[in-house]
């Protein structure tokens, strides 16, 4: 159980990771062409362990929603933005704003959709979260 | 690292063709989030939960592999469509190191940390909730050392503040805003 446990924290730290380095390339080149390569790479590299482990094409893909292929666009902003910004703001500042949009959007999302949820609940975390932001926009500090 | 770097545009080396102002991050001086920037992170976030909508909508049809490796494929298509379209240029002359183009190896491999932890006792839940962690310990510590050639930039006081109450917002969420 501690191995996941430490799989999941690893799997947030290289979420951090890659967002650095991603951020790096864009300062020399420029945020999408730090996109392109971001995807590029992970295509090579996953295509290379889905050779060795297999399994790639297993279940029936073919039935998704024409939707679901989308990520992949998606991502290319997502990445273009994240490289943008990392530089610019901070990479605390970059990777709390991203979660606050995250949690509200999933929140929103799961209102359309009409998960079960208690209303209470998420008005109170999404309170919390926008007072963080609130927080966040305050005076910069002097130098 | 932050000391071998150009002080106004935190590019390291500095490329000997460079001046200042030329692709050069002026905003460094004070990093604190103007409106703009404060909006295009807070859309990344949300582009992020259509993202991981989508990709998990393929990952209930085919493997995780293929939820992963699709997307993949199509972003490096559109980034390259949108590339050639845009015809924006590099900002410097000046190479990039060879490891800052590895930043996709570090995404592959958080598919499929998350994909192995998903199953188990943590759930998606747990898995979300621990990702934060570390991400955010790890943001942190780059800002604070500069990492990879970025610029360093001390957190405020403010920004724990902001920092904790997201995390507990987002916390308090994760475990009890759903009845899965």
């Amino acid at each position: 159980m501690i191995v996941y446990a430490a799989f999941a924290v690893i799997a947030g730290l290289l979420v951090g990771l890659s967002r650095q380095i991603n951020g790096r390339l864009a300062l020399s080149t420029s945020a999408m062409e730090s996109s392109f390569w971001n995807h590029f790479v992970g295509f090579v590299f996953i295509t290379g362990v889905a050779l060795i482990i297999g399994g790639l094409f297993a279940g029936e893909p073919q039935e998704s929603p024409w939707w679901a292929y989308l990520g992949g666009p998606i991502g290319v902003i997502f990445i273009a933005a994240g490289s943008w910004l990392i530089p610019r703001i901070g990479a605390a500042q970059t990777a709390m704003l991203i979660i606050a949009g995250q949690m509200i959007s999933g929140v929103v999302l799961d209102i359309v959709m009409g998960a079960p949820g208690s209303q209470w609940v998420r008005a109170f975390g999404v309170a919390l979260i926008l007072a963080g932001m609130w927080v966040a926009r305050g005076a910069p500090k002097k130098n | 690292m932050w000391r071998q770097c150009c002080p106004t545009c935190s590019l390291f080396p500095i490329a000997p063709q460079h001046k200042i102002g030329d692709a050069c991050l002026m905003e460094n001086t004070s990093l604190s989030p103007k409106p703009f920037h404060f909006a295009a992170a807070f859309g990344a976030g949300g582009l992020l939960t259509l993202m991981i909508l989508c990709n998990g909508t393929l990952a209930t049809y085919g493997s995780l592999f293929f939820a992963s490796w699709v997307p993949h494929l199509a972003g490096s298509i559109v980034a390259l469509i949108l590339l050639m379209a845009l015809r924006s240029g590099r900002a410097t002359k000046a190479r990039p190191p060879i490891w800052a183009y590895l930043g996709g190896v570090s995404g592959g491999i958080t598919v499929m940390l998350t994909s192995a932890t998903m199953n188990t006792a943590l759930a998606l839940s747990g898995t979300i909730a621990l990702g934060l962690a570390g991400q955010v310990l790890f943001s942190l510590f780059a800002d604070v050392r500069g990492l990879f050639g970025l610029p360093q930039r001390m957190p405020s006081q403010r920004d724990y503040i902001s920092l904790t109450l997201i995390i507990a917002g987002s916390l308090v969420l994760i475990f009890f805003g759903g009845e899965a």
